[in-house]
C-alpha cells in the first residue's frame, strides 16, 4: 500500500507539472503552440476583432491545436477500421462530421449519403470562396528538427578486419588502441597520453568519446582488481588499486597509510612553512609535494597542444598527484589563532595576505577577545560547578 | 449493392466536385500554416503523404476558428448595444472590439468545449455564483 500511496504522489506531481491540460500539452510543444496564437490571431482578425485577451488567446489557440489533434485521430481511427494504414479523404470528412455532429450540418440525418455530398464539404467550399486569401505572417520552418546522428562506422564501414571470427563486421568497430592504451598504467599517465594524443590528431570527434570510454574500462577493471584484493590479494596490488581508484580500494587499517582526501592543490612554499610551525598547532597541512608549475603542466601542455578532452585527461593527472592532508583534531580549549602569524612571515603569501589582512586583523583580535573572555568565564563557573 | 445510372452519374459528378475542390485547396492558402498542422496530425498518428489532406484540415480548422470567433463577436456586440450608460463613451468603445474570455466560454459552450475563467478574488459582489445564474 505504501508503494502504491508513492506512485499515486509522483502521478499527481508529474500532472501538475505538465501544467493544466494532462498530456496534450508538453514542454516541447512551446513552439508549435506559439505559432498557433499568431495563426488564430490572424483569423481573428479577418473577422474583425481589433485586440485580443491574452487568456482568451490562449485559450483559443489551444483549442484549436486539440481540434487539429482530434480530427487527425478520428482519421486515423477510421482509417484503420476500414483497414487501411494512409488515410483517405472520406476519413477526414467522416472526421469532420463527427466533430461538427454538436451543432449539425445539412444532411446528418440522412443514413445513405454520400460523403462527397456532404453538406459539410459544402460549407467549406463555400467558406474558401468566400474568405479573403490571408497568409500567415512568418515563414515556418520544417519542425520537430530531427538531428541526425552520427553512428560510429561499423566493421564494414571503415574497411577493417574484425579481430576475430565471433565478431561480425556489421558491429561498430572498436575505438583506436592508442587512446585507451595509455590510461591503463599508473604514473605515466602524463608523458605517453600526451604523446598518444598528439600522433592520434585525425579523427578528433570520437576522441571525445574515448576517454569516457577509458574511465568505465578504467573502473571495470579496477572494479576486478578491487574485488580481487578485497578477496585477499597483495599489499602491493592494493596500493596500484587504491592509486587508481580510490573508491575501490581495500580499507585500510588503524596506521597503516594516510588518507589522501583535498583535490585542493595547495602551493608548496605554505605547505612546508606550516610543516615547521610548533607542534601546538591544531591544523596542519603537510605533504604537498606537488609544485605548482607541476600541477599546471598538463593544463599548458592541452593549451599548446589545443585538444578538447584535455579536461578529461586533467582530471586522471589530479587523480594521481593528489596532495595529502593531515587532519589533527585538537582537544581542549585553546584557540585556533595561528593563521594569520605565518601567512605574514612568508613572502609569497603576502600578496594574499594583504587582500585579507585588514578584515582577518580587526576580526582576529576580536574573536581573541571574544574567546578569552569565554574561556574565563568557563574556568570560572568549573570550580564552582565542582 | 445495385447503384442506378442517375445515382451512379451523381456520384461522379460529386466526385469529381470532390477532387476538382482539391485541387483548388491548392490555390487556396490558409491562414494556418500546413507545418503546424503537420505537427499536429503527426502526433495523432494520421498518415498520407497527399499534400491536399493536410490543406483540407487546415481549411476546415480555419473554418472552425472563424466560426467560433464570429460568435464571440455577435456576443461581445450584443453585450455593448445592452449596456448603454453613457453615449459618449459607448461611441467611443464601439470601435474596440475585444476577443474577452467571457465572449469566448459563451461561443464555445455551444461547440461542446466548456472553459471556465478563473476569477479574480472578489472582483465583484457575484463573485464564484454560477454563470448562468449570474445577471449580464
Amino acid at each position: 500500500m505504501k508503494d502504491g500511496g508513492l506512485e499515486n504522489k509522483k502521478e499527481l506531481e508529474n500532472s501538475k507539472k505538465q501544467s493544466k491540460s494532462s498530456k496534450f500539452r508538453s514542454k516541447s510543444d512551446d513552439f508549435a503552440l506559439a505559432i498557433a496564437k499568431v495563426a488564430v490571431a490572424q483569423v481573428c482578425e479577418s473577422v474583425g476583432f481589433q485586440s485580443f485577451q491574452h487568456s482568451a488567446l490562449e485559450t483559443l489557440s489551444d483549442v484549436t491545436a486539440r481540434y487539429i489533434y482530434t480530427l487527425g485521430k478520428t482519421t486515423n481511427f477510421n482509417a484503420n477500421l476500414a483497414g487501411r494504414l494512409e488515410s483517405n479523404v472520406f476519413d477526414v470528412i467522416q472526421g469532420l462530421e463527427e466533430l461538427e455532429s454538436g451543432l449539425g450540418f445539412a444532411g446528418a440525418s440522412d443514413i445513405n449519403r454520400c460523403l462527397a455530398k456532404s453538406g459539410f464539404v459544402r460549407d467549406i467550399v463555400h467558406f474558401v470562396g468566400d474568405a479573403a486569401d490571408v497568409r500567415f505572417a512568418y515563414d515556418v520552418p520544417r519542425f520537430p528538427v530531427v538531428k541526425e546522428r552520427k553512428g560510429m562506422g561499423s566493421f564494414q564501414e571503415k574497411g577493417e578486419e574484425p579481430h576475430g571470427e565471433h565478431i561480425p563486421s556489421w558491429l561498430p568497430a572498436f575505438p583506436d588502441p592508442e587512446a585507451y592504451a595509455t590510461e591503463s598504467t599508473v604514473g605515466n599517465g602524463t608523458t605517453s597520453g600526451s604523446d598518444g594524443v598528439k600522433t592520434g590528431l585525425v579523427r578528433i570527434e570520437r576522441k571525445i568519446e574515448w576517454p569516457l570510454l577509458n574511465f568505465q574500462q578504467q573502473f571495470a577493471r579496477n572494479g576486478n582488481v578491487g574485488d580481487s584484493s578485497c578477496v585477499g590479494g597483495d599489499s602491493g596490488k592494493a596500493w596500484e588499486v587504491s592509486n587508481s581508484n580510490p573508491y575501490l580500494a581495500a580499507p585500510l587499517h588503524f596506521g597503516e597509510k594516510e588518507v589522501d582526501v583535498s583535490p585542493v592543490v595547495l602551493p608548496t612554499k605554505l605547505s612546508n612553512e606550516v610543516a615547521s610551525r610548533d607542534p601546538v598547532s591544531e591544523n596542519r597541512f603537510v605533504g604537498n609535494h606537488v609544485s605548482v608549475l607541476e600541477t599546471f603542466a598538463p593544463a599548458i601542455e592541452g593549451i599548446k597542444s589545443g585538444m578538447c578532452e584535455y579536461s578529461s585527461k586533467q582530471k586522471n593527472v589530479l587523480y594521481n598527484q593528489r596532495p595529502t592532508v593531515h587532519f589533527k583534531i585538537g582537544i581542549g580549549k585553546k584557540s585556533l589563532n595561528t593563521a594569520p602569524d605565518f601567512i605574514s612571515k612568508n613572502k609569497d603569501l603576502q600578496k594574499i595576505a594583504y587582500w585579507f589582512e585588514n578584515d582577518n586583523e580587526k576580526d582576529d583580535r576580536k574573536r581573541r577577545a571574544e574567546n578569552f573572555m569565554k574561556e574565563s568565564m568557563e574556568c570560572s563557573q568549573e570550580p564552582g560547578q565542582l | 449493392m445495385n447503384p442506378n445510372p442517375q445515382s451512379s452519374d451523381g456520384k461522379h459528378d460529386d466526385d469529381s466536385a470532390l477532387s476538382d475542390f482539391l485541387a483548388s485547396l491548392m490555390d487556396y492558402t490558409p491562414t494556418i500554416p500546413d507545418e503546424l498542422v503537420k505537427h499536429y496530425l503527426a502526433k495523432s498518428g494520421f498518415q498520407c503523404p497527399d499534400v491536399r489532406l493536410i490543406r483540407l484540415v487546415a481549411v476546415a480548422t480555419q473554418k472552425f476558428v472563424a466560426e467560433v470567433a464570429s460568435d464571440a463577436l455577435q456576443h461581445c456586440k450584443a453585450r455593448q448595444a445592452a449596456v448603454v450608460k453613457d453615449k459618449r463613451d459607448k461611441q467611443q468603445k464601439d470601435k474596440r472590439l475585444i476577443l474577452v474570455m467571457d465572449d469566448l466560454s459563451k461561443s464555445l459552450h455551444e461547440y461542446g468545449v466548456n472553459v471556465k475563467h478563473q476569477e479574480y478574488f472578489a472582483d465583484s459582489p457575484s463573485t464564484g455564483i454560477d454563470p448562468a445564474s449570474r445577471e449580464e
